[in-house]
Formats: C-alpha cells, sequence, structure tokens
C-alpha cells in the first residue's frame, strides 16, 4: 500500500500535518544529502592537488609513470622495464599510457587536472621547469653514469638522464637505386640536388616524405636549418633567445629557401602531405623511394635480412662539412611535487641505467648508448649494418649540433613552437613566400618566448 | 479502488533525483564555465595554479589573432556544408526507410550506427580508410577510376572535404532518425486527401511532408550546427588540423592554446567566445525555423 494513501492515515495525526512534517524532514535530509554529495564532489573531483602520487614517504610507496607506446616500445616493454625498476626502488608504479604521441601536451593536461604522474617518459622539459615541475638529477650521479652528462641540461640542471642519442634527421638512402642510376653519396648541397633531379627525371620518387603527420613533415626542414644555421653558428637559438639573432636573417632565409628549392624540383610526390609515417615506412622499404630523412629510430624498422639494401648520410650542408643533428635523449623525468621524490628519483635513475632497457632502445629504436660504465658489447644488442653505419657519427666525432627543434635541452623552443614549426613546413608545400612565412614565425616566437 | 499519488508526494519522491541532477549540472556545467570565464581575464598556464589578472587583454588579443580567424572561417564551412547535406540526405533517407516492415526497422538501425559511435573511433576508421595506401585509394585504382593514390588528407581543400564528408556521415545517422519520427506522426489521411486532389509526389513533398517535419527540422538543424561547432575529436585524429593548420577547428586550435602554447587564460577567451558564437547562431535560427514553421 502507499504509504501516503489519505484512507489510513498513521497514528491518528491529521494527514496534512504528517505530509507537512514528513516533506520537512526529507527536505532536509535531502538537502544535507545533497550538501554532502557536493562537498564530498568538490573535494575529490574538483581539487587541484600538486602531486599525482598516492603514497607516503620514500620506500614502498605508489607512484605513477607517463609512458607511451609505439611499434617499437610496446606495452609488454613498459610492463617488464617497470617491473625491474620497481625492484630496485622498492616502489609499485602503475602506468599512465598516453593516448597519442604528444607526451607532453598531454603531460599538461593531467597537470591541469591535478594528476600529474610523479615519473614521466620523454617529455620536453623546458616546458615544465618554468614552473618548477620537475626535480632535477644529482651532478654527481649524472658525472659518474653518462658520456655526455649535460647533454640536456637546462639552465645548468638536468631533468632527463642523457642515456641515449639520436640523430634527427638521418638520410636513408636505398642502395640498389642508387646502384641502378649511378649515383654517389651526396657530400655537398649541389650533389644532393643533382641526386634529386636525376631520379625525378628517371620517374623515381626522390625522397620519401611522412608529410601527413605535422612532426615527421617536418624533419627534411629541419635538417636542412640544422646543417646550414646551426652548422656554421650552433649558438643560434641561444642569440634567438637573446634576440641577437631574427628567422628572417638571410642565413635562414637561404635555408628555409632550399626546402622550396627541394618541393619545387619534385624531391617529394605530389601527395607527399597525405601521406601517414607508417605508410612512409612501408613505401621506402618496398622501394618506393631512394632516399628517406627521418631519426635514427628508424634503423629499428628496417628488418635485418634487408639491411644490406639501406645506408645512411647526413643532410649536406652549405659549406659541405658534416654536421650531425644531434639529440641527447633520455626518457624518465620526475616530478617535484611527488609525494615520493626520492623514490621517484631512485625509479628513474635505475629505470635509465638498466642494460636490458637499453638493449630494447638500441634493437628496436636505434638509440645510441651514453652511459660510461657499460661497453656497447655488454648490452647484447643484435644490430644490423645500418646501425653500425649510422653509429659512427656519433663516435667519430663529427661536429655535432643541437637537432633543430627536437633536443631537449637550453636549444629547445619556446612552448608550441615546435608545432607552428610543423606547420610551417607543411605550408612550404603551397605558399612560396619564404620570407612572409619565416616573419609571422619570429612574431610566434616572441610571443611564446614571453609566454614561458 | 487505488487512488492517483497526490502531487505533492510525487513532487517529494522526486526533489532528490532533481538535486542530483541540478549537482551534476552546476558541477560539470556551469562550475567549469564560471571558471572559465573568470580565467579568460587572467594570464593562467596549466602549470601553474597562480596567475595575474590581465583584464581585457585576452579579448582584445582575439580581434587581431590570424590563425583564430583562419579557425573560425574553417569551422564556419565545416557548419554549413554538414548542417546543409546532413539535412538533406537525412529527409530524404528517412522518407525512403519510413515504412513499417522488419526490413526498413533494421536498415534504420544500421544508419544510426555512426552516431552511437564515438568520435575519436570514427576519425581512426576513417583515417584509415583515406590513407595514402587506404581502402579507398585500392578500390578506386581497382575500378580505374584513378591511377595514382589521392592525397585524401593532403592538401587544404582535399582534407576540408574529407571532414566534412566523415561529419557529414555522423549527422545524418541523426538526422535520418529525427525526420523518420517526425515523418511517422504524420497523418496519413493527408496524403490520401492530397491525392485525391490530383496533387503529384513534389506537391505532396512540398505541401504535405515538409510543413509536417519542420519542427523536427528546427531540432535537426540547431542540434547539427552546435555539434559542428563544437568540432574537436574527428578532427583531432583524423588531419590532427593540418596539412599546415589549415584544417584547425576552433575547437582544436582552443585546446592547442591551451596545452601547448601554455596559454590556459587565452584560451578561456577564446572558450567564450565560441560559447556566444554557438549561442548567438542557435537562437537565430531557432527563431528563423520556427517563425518558417508558422509560415508553412
Amino acid at each position: 500500500m502507499d504509504r501516503y494513501d489519505n484512507r489510513d492515515p498513521p497514528g491518528g495525526r491529521a494527514f496534512d500535518q504528517i505530509i507537512k512534517e514528513d516533506g520537512m524532514k526529507r527536505r532536509r535530509s535531502t538537502f544535507a544529502m545533497v550538501t554532502g554529495l557536493m562537498t564530498a564532489l568538490a573535494l575529490t573531483g574538483c581539487s587541484t592537488s600538486e602531486s599525482g602520487g598516492s603514497g607516503g614517504g620514500s620506500g614502498g610507496s605508489d607512484l605513477t609513470f607517463m609512458t607511451f607506446e609505439t611499434p617499437a616500445l610496446t606495452a609488454d616493454f613498459w610492463d617488464s622495464s617497470i617491473a625491474e625498476a620497481e625492484e630496485v626502488a622498492g616502489v609499485q608504479v602503475s602506468k599512465i599510457v598516453t593516448p597519442n604521441a604528444d607526451r607532453t601536451a598531454y603531460a599538461k593536461q593531467l597537470q591541469a587536472s591535478g594528476q600529474f604522474p610523479d615519473i614521466l617518459s620523454s617529455i620536453n622539459p623546458k616546458d615544465f621547469t618554468g614552473a618548477d615541475l620537475l626535480e632535477p638529477f644529482d651532478q654527481a650521479w649524472l658525472e659518474e653514469n653518462f658520456t655526455d652528462p649535460d647533454g640536456n641540461a637546462i639552465d645548468g640542471a638536468t631533468y632527463i638522464p642523457p642515456s641515449n642519442s639520436q640523430i634527427i634527421p638521418l638520410v636513408f638512402y636505398n642502395k640498389t637505386i642508387f646502384a641502378e642510376h649511378d649515383l654517389e653519396v651526396p657530400t655537398t648541397w649541389d650533389e644532393f640536388v643533382n641526386v634529386v633531379t636525376t631520379l625525378r627525371e628517371a620517374d623515381v620518387t626522390p625522397v620519401q616524405l611522412a608529410g601527413g603527420e605535422p612532426w615527421s613533415a617536418s624533419l627534411p626542414l629541419a635538417g636542412i636549418i640544422t646543417a646550414d644555421v646551426l652548422g656554421a653558428n650552433p649558438d643560434w637559438i641561444q642569440q634567438r633567445y637573446a634576440g641577437d639573432v631574427s628567422f628572417t636573417d638571410p642565413e635562414m632565409v637561404s635555408a628555409v629557401g632550399k626546402y622550396r628549392q627541394l618541393i619545387e624540383a619534385g624531391a617529394f610526390d605530389d601527395n607527399a602531405l597525405g601521406v601517414n609515417y607508417a605508410d612512409a615506412n612501408a613505401d621506402f622499404l618496398a622501394g618506393g623511394a631512394a632516399m628517406y630523412p627521418m631519426g635514427s629510430w628508424f634503423i629499428g624498422q628496417i628488418p635485418a635480412e634487408d639491411a644490406a639494401d639501406f645506408g645512411t648520410f647526413l643532410l649536406p650542408s652549405e659549406t659541405g662539412e658534416a654536421v650531425v643533428p644531434f639529440n641527447t635523449g633520455g626518457t624518465t623525468s620526475v616530478s617535484s611535487g611527488s609525494s615520493d621524490v626520492e623514490g621517484a628519483v631512485e625509479f628513474a635513475q635505475a629505470w635509465s641505467l638498466s642494460t636490458d632497457n637499453m638493449r630494447t632502445l638500441i634493437e628496436t629504436d636505434g638509440a645510441f648508448p651514453m652511459l660510461s660504465n657499460v661497453p656497447f658489447e655488454d648490452f647484447g644488442a643484435e644490430v644490423t649494418e645500418v646501425y653500425t653505419d649510422a653509429y659512427r657519427f656519433v663516435t667519430d666525432e663529427p661536429l655535432q649540433v643541437s637537432a633543430f627543434g627536437q633536443v631537449n635541452n637550453d636549444d629547445a623552443l619556446p612552448p608550441g613552437l615546435v608545432d607552428q614549426f610543423n606547420a610551417l613546413s607543411q605550408a612550404l608545400f603551397t605558399d612560396g613566400d619564404v620570407e612572409g612565412q619565416l616573419a609571422t614565425f619570429d612574431g610566434a616566437w616572441d610571443q611564446a618566448a614571453s609566454a614561458q | 479502488m487505488r487512488r492517483r499519488t497526490p502531487l505533492s508526494s510525487r513532487r517529494l519522491g522526486l526533489a532528490p533525483v532533481a538535486w542530483i541532477a541540478f549537482i551534476l549540472y552546476g558541477m560539470f556545467l556551469l562550475y567549469p564555465l564560471v571558471r572559465s570565464f573568470l580565467f579568460s581575464f587572467t594570464d593562467r598556464s596549466p602549470l601553474q595554479t597562480d596567475s595575474d589578472f590581465v583584464g581585457l587583454d585576452n579579448y582584445r588579443e582575439l580581434l587581431s589573432d590570424d590563425r583564430l580567424m583562419d579557425s573560425l572561417m574553417f569551422t564556419g564551412i565545416v557548419v554549413v556544408s554538414v548542417t546543409v547535406v546532413a539535412n538533406a540526405a537525412g529527409l530524404l533517407l528517412a522518407m525512403i526507410l519510413n515504412r513499417s516492415t522488419a526490413n526498413y526497422r533494421v536498415m534504420r538501425t544500421l544508419i544510426f550506427i555512426p552516431q552511437v559511435l564515438s568520435g575519436v573511433v570514427v576519425g581512426f576508421i576513417w583515417r584509415s580508410l583515406l590513407t595514402q595506401n587506404g581502402l579507398l585509394n585500392q578500390l578506386l585504382e581497382q575500378i580505374g577510376v584513378i591511377d595514382e593514390p589521392v592525397a585524401w588528407l593532403g592538401s587544404s581543400g582535399l582534407a576540408t572535404f574529407s571532414i566534412c564528408a566523415v561529419v557529414s556521415w555522423v549527422t545524418i545517422a541523426f538526422a535520418t532518425v529525427v525526420y523518420t519520427a517526425s515523418l511517422q506522426s504524420v497523418p496519413r489521411e493527408l496524403y490520401e486527401a492530397a491525392r485525391m486532389d490530383g496533387t503529384g509526389a513534389f506537391g505532396r513533398f512540398r505541401h504535405v511532408t515538409l510543413p509536417m517535419v519542420a519542427p523536427g527540422m528546427t531540432i535537426s538543424v540547431v542540434l547539427c550546427l552546435i555539434t559542428t561547432l563544437k568540432l574537436y575529436d574527428v578532427i583531432a585524429v583524423l588531419t590532427g588540423g593540418g596539412p599546415a593548420n589549415s584544417t584547425e577547428s576552433t575547437a582544436l586550435y582552443l585546446v592547442n592554446v591551451a596545452f601547448t602554447g601554455n596559454r590556459f587564460g587565452y584560451a578561456s577567451a577564446i572558450a567564450m567566445l565560441l560559447l556566444a558564437l554557438t549561442a548567438v547562431v542557435s537562437y537565430v535560427v531557432t527563431s528563423l525555423l520556427r517563425r518558417r514553421e508558422v509560415s508553412l
């Protein structure tokens, strides 16, 4: 029976009075419930805690680790590497996997929602150091374990252990196609343009471009700028921060103009901006193009049985001097707001020094190790001749300068500028106003640098 | 005989539900909205908890932001194209499928599927179809329509066309359902009377169908407008705003400003602009279509 059926007034009280009292009680209890719920939600959902960790103090604490997955760095790799470092550091670590390749932007979203991880993989530290969100690693530990302890330094502090290095970009070439057209590896810009012209005339795609993805679309342009501008003046980025040089200076306009020259010479296919990274890799490996400017991690994508068909060279500079677009790599950064900074640092250090991790990075990601206490042979990595061929650019020590737009140290671009540079490299396909676009980029630099 | 439950009792029974709804609305809509409005007057960064009041500086910057203007232009193209295509195709499909047999019911369900997929899933599906080595290029090459792959996402024009097509694919599903529901409420007698008066097929469409589905059209058009004005997920996955930012919607630009450029305050000002734009467009279009409903 319905409780409020007025045929059966309970307790002999007037029904209306009961309804009124009961209604008031309900309203009070509803109000109390609502207030409680609101308070609880406000305290949980809307709080902006400074720390992402949930543990308390060093030893056995629960930490979070932001990772990312690629065909080379799989979920299994991260799981096993985390398990190994957990054991060394004595902490428990949960993975937060980024939804896409933009780790830095995702880390900012996590920070904005009060979920900044305790440890972060492969972010751009310069975006975070202005807000003191990262913990610097101990200098003595860096000097003890790495061949270039200051390779990732920002204002004298290091936020990513400099455990390996990359060349961005390296030009991969198809030896068979070169042999078929009697081509030599170019060592000057003019020779490079001649190779492009010869191949185009023979109806062969000279240069593969993964232009559908902005980060990969920009690599040839980044390579030209690095070779010409930073090769001639390794302090150019610092001078730009100081306002002593600009993107409309003749040397930069000339370098970017070379990219237009390549586009106009038919170096890339007409539909290059529609080709994604996976398709570009597959096409190049299948002999669809003669050359492919890509990060040295592409070594890991070349099957061992096909390795003899591929070689590498550096994008030629204007002067002909060999310039290596160098990036000191590394993976783990630590949040200064972690509930257990000490534990997080121990985990990050253990992860970075793991020879198992480095072996995987060498084999699948083409990483060049920079651990000072471990001879290369001790990693037990099986590498191809493409890797050995490229490794000489690290060990032979030609001129190594920061790879434009790719580094994690003082030479990193201001926040947001890498995206604009990527867009610029795509815009140059349809807009020949090099100087005008560089003037716009100059303005964007000033705005981004002032917002840092 | 059981009497009806008094209204006051029913109110008491629903009160907690209404309160919860109000709280959820407040926490997940009003609270972020007010915070975003307040942030729009600051130089807030996603990385820092403190910020400075900058007055109307962010709003002034909106006026001289070329990239914002480009994103608004692109968003406008998508909004108009998708709204027109989705409603025209949705009405056509609804008329074709407005039968009560099982086959047509199944087809109506199938057509609605894109609407229940998340934008991210839609983006991934179509990206795999539209890439250089994707299914669409393979199919067109096999049947001899093209000699070499088309860069569906590789030029400004084609990428814009592809995005409009994909978003239309999703919104057509919604429009079809709305128009089907509207058509099913049209009395058969009206069509029979029109036939008896010698009205042809186009005449019946013009003088019976269109006036009767007008309220549904108002709903469908306005919701399509709102959906496309805030479009983010499909574009983020399909083109990421490229090539060269040519397919960057205002919502995508907003997110890039906030989380790549570290300018939460300015991004909040863009969000306020987008909100105002959506409100004005929705209000104007709703008013116009309601007036049209009466005139029909």
